[in-house]
């Protein structure tokens, strides 16, 4: 605990230098992951309309924004879809929460990326882009959070299950905070 | 309750940061000065006060325009006081309140409202962007980070509050309080190019700050004498000296370091850095045996006809021997532990030096001056003038810093017979900002 203010007492000096302007935090969750954590498996059975496999809670420690109001997260990150069977759409979608079990919560997903189709076996590249929901505002005010990473998907043929791992290659918050951070 | 900590924490090392070319400003109360760029003429501010020989050089009010008394109207605390109606209450100044505004609260102790300000110095409003990663941090400041003091930095003061005895014909037997203060703070290579450099953070690494902290003080009887020596009254050399036999009744030092040290990877654990600290403190408390030492004030004035030259050194060889003082070690590292190092021993502490130099020139209605003035944390230049016409005075001047920044002093004032009212404009950039504010001071004189 101790420890954790003689961070917080660099940023309030720093934040005091800054006056109005934007304090931006930019967080390469991706350097987080333990090795094998940034792959995530999935098999989708046949004649599924949705469902997620996801991979172990992951937490990420942070300075701490304290008082500070968070005013947008945003994502930007690269991932691989290694498919190795099946025809189905697949993507991305992000869970944050401020323990671990909280994000298996429904509520807990602060992103979600829209499908790509993948089909037989390749190797389809997609970005993840956007604006993290609101819910995950708050959390960025502590000094952890949890993260966990799913690939979302669907599979329409009524034999074929789709089978491959989705990788991430990099991913990367930036926190946009335009109060004062302390 | 941590919050508060780390926030005045924040603030102090803010304050101390920037105070220290704030001071030389904080104590010209008059608006006559201040519109000449803080100049010092005649017999008025720092010349008596650095320079001995002024006690004997008359004052000459009428010649240079000078008042008797000054006194400050303190437009700034009204403005304050209207802006800020129930302070005690008033969430800006809390650091609990959400509504707390640390930027306020350092401009105000930087900047004390007893002036109008005029023109705020604005604060740098660039984007800070941290990079967090497992074993990443970098912090690039923008602009802001032009504010990171690269040399030490602190605020250091010796004065004289007390000096009182009798004078005989030039000789002065008396008695003088003395005070010095000093605290300094000195980034280690590590923090400054982190903060100053947008360095990455390294880890299994130290970050520090190197701190001295001192407060002395005492009185000293005193011996001085101040005469012409040469010429009379329009022209002539006068010289003066003080001989000071220091008596200190206390004092405390103490010099070491505070920092932290970054895991063996940065974000991997609960507690991404480890706190360190280590001090050697040195202290005679009131009640020990009293220190002693001597030194010595010079100082020489030339007075002809329309120039004025004077040059003052004060506390020459003021070294103050404690015959009776403590040390101690103190220590942090997951835990606060000290050991005393010895007991009754002696240790030895100097006054800085301080000097000044003032030239005047007055041709008619016309006053030019300059004045170099060190107190020992470096020196501060004013080039300044006065013309009066009729009973309209307009001054302008130029004064370079602690800080080594050029400011600007403007004003007028009018005078109706014995009384005057001076108004005099001061550039700052002591707040936050590397752009200027601009304070008014208005004074009432009395000739």
């Amino acid at each position: 605990m101790r420890a954790k203010w003689l961070w917080t007492i660099c940023l309030a000096g720093l934040a005091a230098g800054c006056g109005k302007g934007e304090a931006i935090f930019n967080v390469n969750v991706y350097s987080f992951l333990p090795p094998k954590q940034d792959s995530v498996p999935y098999v989708i059975p046949p004649s599924t309309p949705g469902i997620d496999t996801g991979s172990v809670p992951q937490r990420i420690s942070l300075p701490g924004v304290g008082s500070s109001i968070v005013d947008s997260i945003l994502i930007f990150g690269t991932l691989d879809l290694h498919n190795t069977g099946g025809t189905g759409t697949l993507g991305l979608q992000l869970f944050m929460a401020s323990d671990s079990a909280g994000t298996y919560s429904p509520s807990a997903a602060v992103l979600t990326v829209t499908s790509k189709t993948v089909t037989g076996t390749q190797v389809v590249p997609d970005t993840v882009q956007g604006k993290l929901l609101s819910n995950a505002d708050s959390l960025f005010a502590k000094t952890q959070l949890w993260v966990r990473v799913a690939a979302h998907g669907s599979n329409a043929s009524a034999v074929t299950p789709v089978t491959g791992t989705m990788v991430l290659t990099s991913l990367m918050l930036s926190v946009f905070i335009n109060d004062k951070i302390f | 309750m941590v919050r508060t900590s780390v926030v005045g924490l924040g603030l102090v090392a803010l304050v101390l940061g920037y105070a220290a070319p704030a001071a030389g400003q904080w104590l010209v109360t008059d608006a006559r000065r201040i519109g000449m760029g803080g100049l010092t003429l005649g017999r008025s501010g720092s010349a008596v006060r650095y320079n001995p020989a002024y006690r004997a050089v008359p004052a000459q009010a009428d010649r240079r325009g000078q008042p008797k008394v000054t006194i400050p109207i303190p437009l700034g605390i009204i403005q304050f006081l209207h802006d800020h109606p129930h302070i005690s209450k008033d969430p800006m100044f809390h650091p609990d309140s959400a509504g707390f505004n640390p930027i306020l609260v350092v401009n105000t102790i930087l900047n004390l409202p007893l002036y109008l300000e005029v023109k705020q110095a604005p604060t740098p409003t660039n984007d800070v962007a941290f990079t967090i990663g497992k074993n990443q941090l970098v912090v690039n400041l923008g602009a802001a980070g032009q504010l990171v003091p690269e040399d030490q930095f602190g605020i250091s003061g010796s004065s004289r509050p007390l000096d009182f005895g009798i004078d005989i014909k030039g000789v002065r037997f008396g008695v003088m309080g003395w005070l010095h203060d000093q605290v300094q703070f000195q980034l280690g290579d590590t923090l400054l190019a982190f903060l100053h450099d947008s360095v990455p953070a390294r880890d299994s690494t130290t970050y520090n700050v190197l701190v001295h902290g001192l407060v002395e003080g005492g009185f000293a009887p005193t011996i001085s004498y101040a005469g012409r020596i040469a010429g009379d009254s329009a022209t002539g050399l006068y010289v003066g000296g003080a001989l000071h036999y220091y008596l200190g009744a206390g004092y405390a030092r103490t010099d070491g370091t505070a920092g932290f040290l970054t895991g063996d990877t940065i974000f991997g654990g609960t507690n991404p850095v480890t706190p360190l600290g280590a001090t050697f403190t040195q202290y005679s408390k009131p009640g020990n045996t009293l220190g002693h030492g001597i030194g010595g004030d010079v100082g020489v004035a030339w007075v002809s006809g329309p120039i004025e030259v004077g040059v003052g050194v004060n506390d020459i060889g003021a070294t103050i021997t404690w015959p009776d003082t403590r040390q101690d070690n103190a220590f942090y590292k997951d835990s606060s532990y000290s050991k005393p190092v010895a007991n009754h021993v002696e240790t030895t502490t100097k006054l800085p030096v301080s000097y000044i130099v003032n030239l005047a020139y007055t041709v008619g209605r016309t006053t030019l001056g300059a004045d170099v003035l060190n107190t020992g944390l470096g020196a501060t230049v004013h080039v300044g003038g006065e013309q009066r016409i009729g009973p309209w005075a307009v001054r302008g001047g130029i004064a370079r810093d602690q800080r080594k920044r050029i400011e600007f002093g403007w004003g007028g004032g009018l005078r109706f017979g014995g009384l005057g009212l001076d108004v005099g404009f001061w550039t700052h950039t002591n707040s936050l900002s590397n752009e200027r504010g601009i304070t008014m001071a208005t004074s009432l004189s009395i000739y």
